[in-house]
């Protein structure tokens, strides 16, 4: 452990000093320490001090101990405990490093929970595909928007609020919906079909109503019925550019 | 320098229950107690009983405290006697268990005692030589109560029960320096409460733990 005449400290023997006064160090230790015990008088009054210590606290008892007794209860508490607790209990009760039993089947703990991590990494990552897929933008030309029977139309910049419904009254249109944000309107025909005009008349009305529209020069598009297939949903052209 | 002539010849002797054939016994003991053989266990339980009772009745200061961490201890060497592998002195196995029971034990107790039994100090020490050992150990008694537990089971296990620094590290499950940390704070408190209690250490020297300084808690 320590080689004999290597330099040792005083405070290393200070803390050595039990040990010396119990007799407990190998000889090398001792060889190590005895000689600065000799010529330091405050290590070898602590060493006289240390084996008083240890002579009083090792002097024969005045109470003598019977085991007996004791020793039956504890065969009573032994016997009424379970047998097959015997090399199965009191793990913790010893120094060494208490192991986990091995299982065949692990309770999921982690890899369920690194599982729903990942379901919800994958769900979310989908549906931002979906969402990027879909355009930013509507048109009037999507179907969700449209209403059915119901034109949309765009009128120059300089045409007054005024002018644009003389314009609509005069092609037998009225105002139903809007303007919106981009002064679009949604006109429907002046005369309100009834429940039992056929629709295919109605088609046709609205087709008329769209061809007057967009021969008027104050107006810019209008957009055909949404779904109309004789329109085949493309954007009307311009009446007149921007 | 073997043999130098100021050591104290009444260095204690190696205690017989350390002895190498003693533990070769114990080994075998524990070997049998394996295999449920009660004769075994009840040679084992005579072997650590007395020296147990002393050791514990001490620290708590309650015989049927000290029996029941005896009976708790030897409970769990029956049972971990199969798990036994040698790795350490059977004495140290037996005594790291009965450390952890005696240390829960003990601070229950001492609550107790805090409050039935507040012990008077026991009278000056006496001139007669004949009695001072049997004095200092009635002084030393009741100057370990005012240490704390861990220092004052490290000074048992060492000047009591003669454990190496090495083997009071294996039973208390802590660092050889954290050992002698808490035998020199121990050393250093005795020293203060002892020369008042009785006289016993020269008023120079009252303060000579400071010779080991650097030493932290």
């Amino acid at each position: 452990m320590m080689a004999a005449g290597q330099y040792v400290t005083h405070e290393e023997v200070w803390l050595s000093l039990p040990w010396l006064a119990n007799g407990r160090l190998s000889q090398a230790e001792r060889d190590r320490l005895e000689p600065h015990v000799q010529t330091c008088s405050t290590c070898r009054e602590e060493l006289t001090l240390q084996r008083r210590f240890c002579n009083a606290l090792t002097e024969p008892d005045r109470v003598t101990y019977a085991p007996g007794p004791s020793f039956r209860k504890l065969m009573e508490r032994i016997d009424s405990a379970p047998p097959q607790a015997r090399n199965d209990t009191a793990r913790d009760e010893v120094a060494r490093p208490a192991r986990r039993p091995v299982h065949l089947w692990r309770p999921p703990g982690l890899a369920w929970a690194a599982g729903f991590v990942l379901a919800i990494g994958l769900t979310s990552a989908l549906t931002s595909v979906y969402n990027s897929a879909r355009p930013l933008y509507q048109t009037h030309t999507d179907p969700v928007r449209g209403a059915p029977n119901i034109l949309h139309i765009a009128f120059d910049r300089s045409v007054t609020v005024g002018e644009a419904e003389e314009a609509l009254r005069s092609t037998g249109a009225r105002i139903v919906e809007g303007p919106d944000s981009s002064g679009i309107f949604g006109i429907a025909p002046s005369v309100v079909a009834s429940a039992d005009t056929i629709p295919e008349h109605v088609s046709q009305e609205m087709h008329l109503l769209s061809a007057r529209l967009r021969a008027d020069p104050r107006v810019r598009w209008v957009e055909p019925i949404p779904g109309d297939d004789s329109s085949g949903g493309a954007p009307a052209p311009l009446s007149r550019g921007p | 320098m073997k043999g130098t002539q100021y050591i104290d010849p009444q260095t204690p002797a190696e205690p017989s229950y350390r002895s190498g054939s003693s533990a070769a016994r114990e080994v075998e003991l524990i070997s049998r107690i394996a295999q449920g053989d009660r004769k075994a266990f009840e040679e084992l339980y005579g072997l650590y009983h007395r020296r147990l009772a002393r050791f514990l009745t001490r620290l708590t200061k309650r015989y049927d405290v000290a029996e029941e961490v005896i009976n708790d201890t030897f409970y769990i060497v029956w049972r971990k006697a199969g798990d036994f592998r040698g790795e350490s002195q059977p004495s140290t196995w037996i005594l790291g268990i009965a450390y952890r029971k005696a240390r829960n034990a003990f601070r229950s107790s001492s609550r107790i005692l805090a409050i039935e039994n507040p012990e008077a100090p026991p009278p000056p020490l006496t001139t007669d030589e004949s009695l001072r050992t049997e004095e200092l150990r009635d002084w030393l008694v009741h100057a370990l109560v005012q240490l704390p537990v861990e220092q004052r089971l490290a000074v048992e296990l060492c000047y009591e029960l003669g454990y190496s620094c090495e083997e009071i590290s294996s039973i208390m499950s802590c660092p050889v320096n954290t050992v002698k940390t808490r035998l020199f704070h121990a050393r250093a408190k005795l020293q203060k409460l002892l020369p008042a209690l009785g006289g016993l250490v020269p008023k120079d020297q009252g303060d000579r733990s400071s010779s080991g300084a650097g030493v932290k808690s």
